[in-house]
């Protein structure tokens, strides 16, 4: 009896591996989505339907922002198989280098890049040190968003393009009755650094931040007081310097009671459930500065970006997972689902309320890392939000913002 | 005998051996990885390249971290000292004999079992809300309307609005530790004083807080385990780019190890390490103080 149940056992142990060898491949992706999000449901379908055509397995895990940001690098170390993960394009490049698979010769066997934005793959070549170790998904840009249907009322008939211009639009929006430039405390500090690297090029805005040059680099000054004008006339949020994120996002602008925001072309897709599909966004360059370093063709852009695990056994197929992604009906589904901007070329048609960010997004060759560097020394930048919030807010002059911050960087 | 011995031994091996793993070795190579400049949380100690006390000159020479230790300390005291009366009058008053005593204290413990995420939406987006909030409004119907236009989350007020918001869940956790101690105390005692004329605040005053001076060590040594860890109400009051009002030594921690904000910025673990080691001094000299003033056991009841 005994032998007869292990031969049994043994029979379906074999049978069971067999069936597992027979089932495909397994390719374990972890996400920077959330499985709630459009775009965890769309990848999910995308797939799902990657599976069913190919038969091979795909443990997709959703991760979201925070989870793959502190889980991802601890499990790689720990040898856990991950072929394939997502995150921003500086994350992947600049922290998760040493796990990256050299891309180049996947890209070129698939003939990738044809249908791919040169722009970006280039900016993923740039971020990899002169290599493509990162595929570029989600592309998105950093502008000045506006309200067409308050453009219109107040008699705007063109996007600002110089500063001048811009005080102009804020009167006439103030005008007739909104707030013509709001903010959350997310994102203000990008106003700063837009205005600054408008002057400087980001790697100026950098090395202000970096060496704390607040008084030494007169550039400083001269943003503070535009700032400072802006605030004694009135054209800021009155709840610029408390909002929190996303306060005024919601409350102020897809309410439809602010005429412009300098954000990220996901803020449609933020707010899409407030403002209902009928909203009339605008979009435009930040405005040029007499006299400054970088135009309209500078902003901040960049995209989601995959990577694949140089340890992969099965990078090959993950790379068809990315291709399934970011090609075709998936990426068009992405573009839609999302409201966001597609990866591949072939996809020309934009989402209706994305349609302004095209000719903006054609216009940009130079780009500027996040908030135009405006972040980039961490212990300074709760510290200039603060001031900043204060400056936007009215409570101080722009000679004390710069006098705060110079005294404050000196005692880091 | 000696059988016996070896016996133990070997039944509380893997319960020792998970014990070193799980408890001693991480906080032996934390303590290491503060003396070293390690890049990533997870690197292996090959990487790691030794800057002796470099870390913990660092933390002392960054401003934003003494900001960080300053809104720990306020946290700590000013929210402790609020939390421990509020607490303890509750208690208190639901001991007393009033009507209701299961609903109220339901009632009052409530923000426990609600997400800190959901109640801090609550705080943010609807109290606090300078358009239609509820003190905007409210501040509005009684007539002040100076006091209505106040921005609550505007930088200096918005320590103190995360610091009430915070409190006012916490207050809840503590009563009911006070008021599990008040009811182990014999009602004989009451009905003895108020035979020989003691009011209820004499009562209170003689009777309870004598009796209950070991539930407020533990509910001290509770708020400061927790104060020492605030990170979840820090990071929800300034949810993408951290802010001077809000900041906590944790989250100064969080920033340096994962490189938190929007920007990738430079990463040290070892900075990490040094500011959970400060944290760990923090909670051992206030237990040590607590154990120092307060003295629980001399009543025996």
């Amino acid at each position: 009896m005994k032998k007869i149940v292990s031969l049994m056992l043994a029979a379906v142990l074999v049978l069971s591996i067999g069936a597992t060898l027979a089932e495909g491949k397994t390719i374990v992706y972890w996400s920077m989505w959330e499985s709630t999000e459009p775009q965890g449901q769309v990848i999910q379908k995308a797939v799902d339907a990657y599976a069913a055509e190919t038969g091979n397995k795909v443990d997709v895990q959703f991760k979201g922002r925070t989870g793959i940001r502190e889980g991802l690098q601890p499990a790689l170390d720990a040898g856990t198989a991950i072929d394939l993960f997502d995150e921003d394009i500086d994350r992947v490049n600049r922290l998760w280098a040493n796990y990256l698979l050299n891309l180049e010769d996947l890209a070129k066997e698939t003939g990738y890049e044809e249908t791919a934005i040169a722009g970006l793959m280039g900016s993923c070549r740039e971020a990899g040190g002169g290599e493509l170790k990162s595929i570029p998904y989600q592309p998105n840009v950093f502008n000045v968003f506006y309200n067409q249907d308050i453009f219109d009322e107040a008699g705007i008939t063109e996007p600002p393009k110089t500063w001048d211009e811009f005080l102009d639009a804020c009167e006439k929006i103030k005008a007739a009755g909104y707030i013509p430039l709001t903010s959350d405390d997310a994102y203000i500090l990008c106003n700063l650094g837009y205005h600054l690297a408008r002057y400087l090029g980001s790697e100026g805005v950098s090395k202000v931040v970096k060496e704390g040059l607040w008084a030494e680099e007169p550039a400083v000054l001269k943003t503070a007081q535009a700032f400072e004008e802006m605030a004694t006339k009135g054209y800021f949020s009155p709840t610029i310097g408390s909002s929190v994120w996303p306060t005024n996002q919601n409350g102020e602008m897809a309410l439809g009671l602010a005429g412009m925001y300098l954000n990220g072309s996901w803020l449609p897709n933020e707010v899409k459930a407030m403002t209902g599909p009928d909203f009339r966004w605008g979009c435009f360059a930040y405005p040029e500065l007499e006299g400054g370093k970088d135009g309209a063709e500078a902003s901040n852009y960049g995209a989601q970006v995959f990577g694949i695990n140089k340890n992969s056994e099965v990078a090959k197929e993950a790379f068809d997972i990315i291709i399934k992604i970011t090609k075709g009906e998936y990426d068009k589904m992405l573009s839609e689902e999302s409201v966001g901007i597609p990866s591949d070329t072939t996809n020309t048609e934009w989402p209706t309320m994305l349609a302004s960010v095209k000719p903006v997004m054609d216009g940009l060759s130079t780009r500027w890392t996040w908030a135009a560097g405006i972040e980039d020394n961490a212990d300074m930048t709760p510290i200039i939000k603060q001031e900043l919030q204060k400056l936007c807010a009215g409570e101080i002059t722009a000679q004390q913002f710069v006098d705060n911050l110079e005294a404050k960087s000196a005692s880091n | 005998m000696r059988q016996n011995k070896a016996v133990i031994a070997i039944f509380l091996m893997p319960a020792v051996l998970f014990f070193c793993l799980i408890f001693i070795y991480p906080i032996f190579r934390t303590g290491l990885m503060s003396f070293y400049e390690v890049e990533n949380i997870t690197s292996g100690m090959n990487e790691w390249k030794f800057s002796g006390l470099a870390n913990y000159f660092k933390l002392a020479d960054t401003s934003l971290f003494r900001i960080s230790m300053w809104n720990l300390f306020r946290i700590w005291a000013v929210g402790g000292v609020a939390v421990m009366l509020i607490a303890l009058f509750f208690a208190g008053i639901l001991n007393s004999g009033i009507k209701a005593k299961k609903f109220f204290r339901a009632v009052i413990y409530m923000p426990n079992i609600i997400s800190a995420v959901a109640l801090a939406t609550m705080w943010l987006q609807y109290v606090y809300n300078p358009r239609f909030g509820l003190f905007t409004t409210f501040f509005d119907a009684v007539g002040l309307t100076d006091f209505a236009k106040t921005q609550w989350t505007a930088p200096g007020n918005k320590f103190w609005a995360m610091l009430f918001a915070y409190c006012f869940g916490m207050v809840g956790y503590h009563m009911l530790i006070f008021s599990s101690g008040i009811e182990k105390i014999s009602p004989e005692y009451y009905e003895a004083a108020s035979i020989d004329g003691a009011n209820k605040l004499a009562q209170f005053r003689q009777i309870t807080l004598p009796l209950l001076t070991g539930v407020i060590k533990t509910n001290l040594t509770m708020w400061s385990i927790t104060s020492v860890s605030f990170f979840t109400w820090s990071q929800l009051f300034s949810n993408v780019v951290s802010d001077v009002d809000t900041i906590s030594p944790v989250v100064y921690l969080y920033n340096q190890v994962f490189s938190g904000g929007n920007v990738v910025t430079e990463r040290n673990a070892g900075v990490g390490a040094a500011v959970g080691i400060l944290m760990g001094i923090c909670v051992v000299v206030v237990f040590l103080l607590i154990n120092l003033l307060i003295r629980d056991d001399e009543l025996e009841y």
